[in-house]
């Protein structure tokens, strides 16, 4: 479980920034726009995001309600709050970090 | 902190409702639309479009379950939805169920019906503070003289010899049953009166509910006229009167005042209604030789059981030096009180514990069968499920909860069976039973209960499960309904269920049978009377009311006024009852051999009776005469021996003329003046007959049993006898009345009993092994009906097929049969204390039991074999 762990802490993270960016949406909308950003190098296993949309939800930093989408059909819509914003913040920062550090690391060996 | 509220929201979730099956399956509905419309929007067709859809999403079934195990605590919520399912699953088909939780009711209530008794006897403590530090003190006699007896009561003398020198005992008390006739308040009335020493409540730690318990003070002879009522005589004869407490009552015709109240929890000894003061006098403490008292103790903390009997033997060995007369051959035992209470029952208990553990087994194996029937039925569904992506063991998980919900099921049931039946089981116990009172279903009872079903439903589930879940998801699918699985695979699983079930049932009935084949012989035995038309009833005479001139003058005139009695064809009366076991046993000395002190004669049963008394219950006079009303106090002492006694001491001479000395009684040499036929004095199972009779004018104990033939009905008589004894003394209380053959029957109430109910639960296992015999050859045949027709197209016979079936329904039978037998034969022993005039390996039961669990076998398999015969050889070829 090691990998899925990792890939469920950053679904996390692009999920949180997503709904950041784009305002409430649905969770088909939050996989495509995912997939669209990572240039579709990235599949969002539904499997994962439901459950993960559920723990963010339990967490309190977003929260989901039924409306209508684009082309009219019913959709649970989800939106960040303010402690999703806070948690994206302190989040984001901690990835920069993480992803600096790993970057010295590994840069050396490429020449 | 976040951490912690997350918790509590998946915690409540599922109980809360939180997000609801239907709306995260909307949610994924959703999901599919919105992508569907993407990919017709790329220019895909609508049916590619939506395909595409599914196979992105992952499998529908796996996405719901991730989705559901982030909801709340995925064991948790799993469970409750699998609960739910199973019910569903159950209630649709009704048949199964209903089935299934009829045996488990059965199985389980017959375990927690007798687990009920077990507890109650066997294993709850007695009610008395630090019961386990309790024990009862007994004598072990001389061995030649009491071949087989371990347990003896005890003499005053030693009794005090023992106090006085062990320092094992925080305390030690002795005590003695008691006549108590109570009479001045409504119908007289012989109550069980238990006279005990002034150590005795504070051996038990017994407290009353009202008032005192009997205390030092109490013994002395001038007060000693105080007593102790039972709560229940307390409650039924003087209305519960919480002011009862410094009235006075009449017993045996002197004025005692109450000083207490003692609550029925803590009756001891279990049959007294009242405790009086014992207060011997000097001449009664002095008594080395006659043991008619039972003593109790309670253990220092320090000290345990064996210490104890290390150092009683001490004693009695010193006591066997210093006073060889009395007490040569006499040892001391020391047993826990729970142990020696409940001692006579517990291997019959055990025994039907045993019995209802095999019943539950065999139950358990029917289950499993069932569902290993309904899982064929069931198997696409299942592999549906697989396919969809559910884990085996989310799967087994829910085959187990749903073997699970059917054993909780059946434990209600069971539940309610064994409330209903555990009155019924007490009362058929009958006086043999201790502490009959205290069962009841309490909790332990019902933790039992509760484990018990928890084992059934995993025991029978795991094989099912385990079993539908290993095939191959796809083969189950190209299948067709009603005819998946691995074939030869699941027949021998099902076959070795049913040779278990065989076996178990016949090790039961084994027993039953061989306790059939005892109360058979019980009933064979000859008592030496003719119980037919014969009433018994106790006439208590207290010695404060008659002194001995005066009760011979009582039994003259009852017996005079009875025999006048219309329907009355002859009366006497006898101290103690035949085949009741209880009495009078006394050591004899034969006039004319060397003399020996008391401890070393041999010792015999000696019966006090009237005139009349062989005439009344047939018995035969070999030789002699019998006793006339001229053998009164006063004259000449005589005796009348019983054959076997005649054989014992004058063999091949007549006794009649020879003297003898009955040296409990007094030092006379009393004369043989007859030879009687020999009677079952200790009951239908002893060999021993040797009785010593002497008539009641020369010796006069205060104990009467009025022995009545009538011409009719006994019972019809009675309202008359009762009549003419109460025409002399108004107040004298008659009780126990029963007929003589009643008396003989409650002799053997134990054998009856334990007969009873292990005939039921053998009959009850045949029963379930019948069915599930049935059960693999009907599946046997469903499944092979293609084989079956081909053999039929190819032209065999129907005798053939009938044949073919049969065959393979008794393998299983055999094998079971053979198992049987031989746990049977490993298992008889535990059998050997009830069965009597069989042993436990009696071949003719094991033949006959053997033959019909193969009868019945062959029973079973007939309708399978008939139905295989019906199969349509074109039909079960096309359907293929």
């Amino acid at each position: 479980m090691g990998d899925g762990d990792v890939w469920r802490g950053t679904l996390a993270l692009m999920v949180l920034k997503t709904l950041d960016t784009m305002g409430a949406q649905h969770g088909y909308g939050i996989a495509r726009r995912i997939e669209q950003t990572s240039g579709d190098r990235l599949v969002v296993q539904y499997g994962t995001l439901y459950p993960a949309l559920l723990k963010l939800e339990q967490e309190g930093w977003i929260r989901s309600d039924w409306g209508i989408s684009d082309n009219n059909r019913k959709a649970r819509f989800y939106a960040i709050t303010r402690a999703g914003r806070k948690a994206l913040e302190r989040e984001s920062r901690e990835w920069e970090r993480t992803t600096e550090i790993l970057a010295r690391f590994l840069a050396p060996e490429r020449t | 902190m976040r951490r912690l509220r997350g918790w509590i929201r998946r915690a409540v979730a599922p109980i809360a409702g939180g997000r609801s099956d239907a709306d995260i399956d909307a949610e994924l509905r959703s999901h599919l639309e919105l992508h569907t419309d993407d990919n017709i929007r790329a220019g895909m067709t609508p049916d590619e479009a939506r395909r595409r859809a599914w196979i992105a999403l992952g499998g529908v079934e796996r996405s719901r379950d991730a989705y559901r195990d982030q909801r709340g605590f995925p064991m948790l919520d799993a469970i409750v939805r699998d609960i739910r399912h199973a019910a569903r699953a159950l209630v649709k088909s009704p048949g199964f169920t209903t089935t299934a939780i009829a045996i488990l009711g059965l199985g389980i209530g017959a375990n927690a019906a007798i687990f009920s008794v077990v507890n109650a006897v066997v294993l709850r403590p007695l009610p008395f503070p630090d019961a386990s530090r309790l024990v009862r003190v007994w004598h072990t006699p001389p061995r030649e003289q009491f071949p087989g007896v371990t347990r003896f009561s005890v003499s005053p003398a030693n009794y005090l010899d023992w106090q006085a020198e062990s320092t094992a005992f925080e305390h030690m008390a002795v005590y003695g049953y008691r006549e108590a006739n109570l009479t001045g308040r409504g119908e007289p009335d012989a109550l069980q009166g238990a006279g005990v020493s002034s150590e005795f409540f504070e051996v038990l730690r017994a407290a009353p509910i009202l008032g005192r318990v009997l205390g030092p003070g109490d013994e002395d002879p001038v007060r000693s006229h105080v007593v102790v009522l039972g709560e229940h005589i307390w409650r039924t004869r003087f209305g519960a009167d919480p002011s009862f407490v410094g009235q006075a009552v009449t017993l045996n015709g002197e004025p005692y005042t109450v000083v207490g109240v003692l609550a029925d929890r803590m009756r001891f000894p279990l049959r007294a209604d009242v405790w009086l003061p014992l207060a011997w006098n000097a001449e009664e403490r002095a008594v080395r030789g006659n043991h008619n008292y039972l003593v109790v103790a309670r253990l220092k903390a320090t000290a345990d059981v064996r210490q104890a009997n290390a150092e009683l033997a001490t004693i009695s060995q010193r006591l066997e030096r210093q006073y060889p007369a009395d007490d040569k051959g006499w040892g001391a035992i020391v047993l826990p009180l729970q142990q020696d209470i409940v001692s006579d029952v517990r291997v019959g208990l055990l025994v039907l514990l045993g019995a209802v553990a095999c019943v539950l087994l065999i139950a358990c194996a029917n289950l499993a069968n069932l569902l290993l029937a309904r899982g064929l039925g069931r198997s696409r569904e299942i592999a549906i499920r697989a396919a969809v992506g559910a884990s085996r063991a989310r799967i087994v998980q829910q085959l187990l909860v749903e073997s699970s919900l059917l054993a909780a099921s059946g434990a209600a049931v069971g539940l309610a069976a064994a409330a209903w039946s555990i009155g019924l089981i007490t009362k058929s116990f009958g006086a043999t039973l201790p502490r009959a009172s205290e069962v009841a279903l309490d909790g332990r009872v019902l933790l039992y209960t509760c484990i018990v079903a928890i084992v059934t439903g995993l025991l029978a589930g795991v094989a099912p499960a385990w079993r539908m879940t290993r095939g191959d998801a796809g083969e189950a699918l190209k299948q067709g309904m009603g005819r998946g699985g691995s074939h030869a695979g699941e027949r021998r699983v099902r076959n070795v269920l049913v040779t278990a079930e065989v076996a178990l049932a016949l090790i039961l009935l084994v027993g039953a049978g061989l306790l059939i084949r005892t109360l058979a012989q019980l009933r064979a035995v000859n008592p030496g009377i003719d119980p037919h038309h014969v009433v018994t009833m106790g006439v208590v005479l207290s010695r404060a009311e008659y002194d001995k001139p005066q009760r011979a003058q009582f039994s003259d005139e009852m017996l005079r006024r009875v025999r006048a009695l219309p329907g009355v064809e002859a009366a006497a009366t006898i101290d103690s009852l035949p085949v009741d076991d209880g009495g009078s046993m006394q050591p004899v000395a034969i006039e004319g051999d060397a003399p020996r002190p008391l401890s070393e004669q041999p010792e015999m049963a000696v019966r006090a009776i009237t005139p009349g008394y062989l005439d009344t219950v047939r018995m035969r006079l070999r030789d002699g005469r019998d006793f006339t009303d001229a053998d009164r106090d006063g004259r000449p002492p005589v005796v009348l021996v019983s054959a076997s006694t005649a054989h014992r001491f004058w063999p091949g001479r007549s006794p009649v003329g020879q003297r003898l000395v009955l040296g409990l009684l007094d030092s006379q040499p009393r004369e043989v003046v007859g030879v009687v036929s020999d009677v079952k004095v200790h009951g239908l199972q002893s060999t021993d007959t040797q009785t010593i009779y002497v008539p009641y004018a020369q010796v006069r104990q205060g104990y009467e049993t009025l022995v009545v033939r009538s011409a009719g009905d006994p019972m019809g008589v009675v309202p008359a006898v009762v009549g003419a004894i109460r025409s002399i003394n108004p107040g004298q209380p008659v009780v126990d009345i029963a007929t003589m053959d009643s008396v003989i029957g409650e002799s053997i109430a134990q054998q009856r009993f334990a007969m009873r109910l292990l005939s039921a639960f053998a009959s009850l296992a045949l029963l379930l092994g019948a069915i599930g015999i049935y059960g693999v050859l009907s599946y046997g045949v469903r499944q092979r009906i293609t084989e079956i027709g081909i053999r039929m197209a190819l032209g065999a016979r129907a005798l053939d097929v009938v044949r073919m079936v049969i065959v393979e329904g008794l393998k299983p039978t055999i094998v079971g049969v053979a198992i049987g037998v031989a746990g049977a034969l490993a298992l008889g022993q535990a059998l050997s204390s009830l069965v009597f005039g069989v042993t436990p390996r009696d071949a003719a039961t094991f033949v006959v039991v053997s033959m019909v669990v193969l009868g019945v076998g062959l029973v079973a398999s007939i309708v399978p074999a008939y139905r295989a015969t019906r199969v349509d050889p074109l039909l079960a070829l096309r359907a293929d």
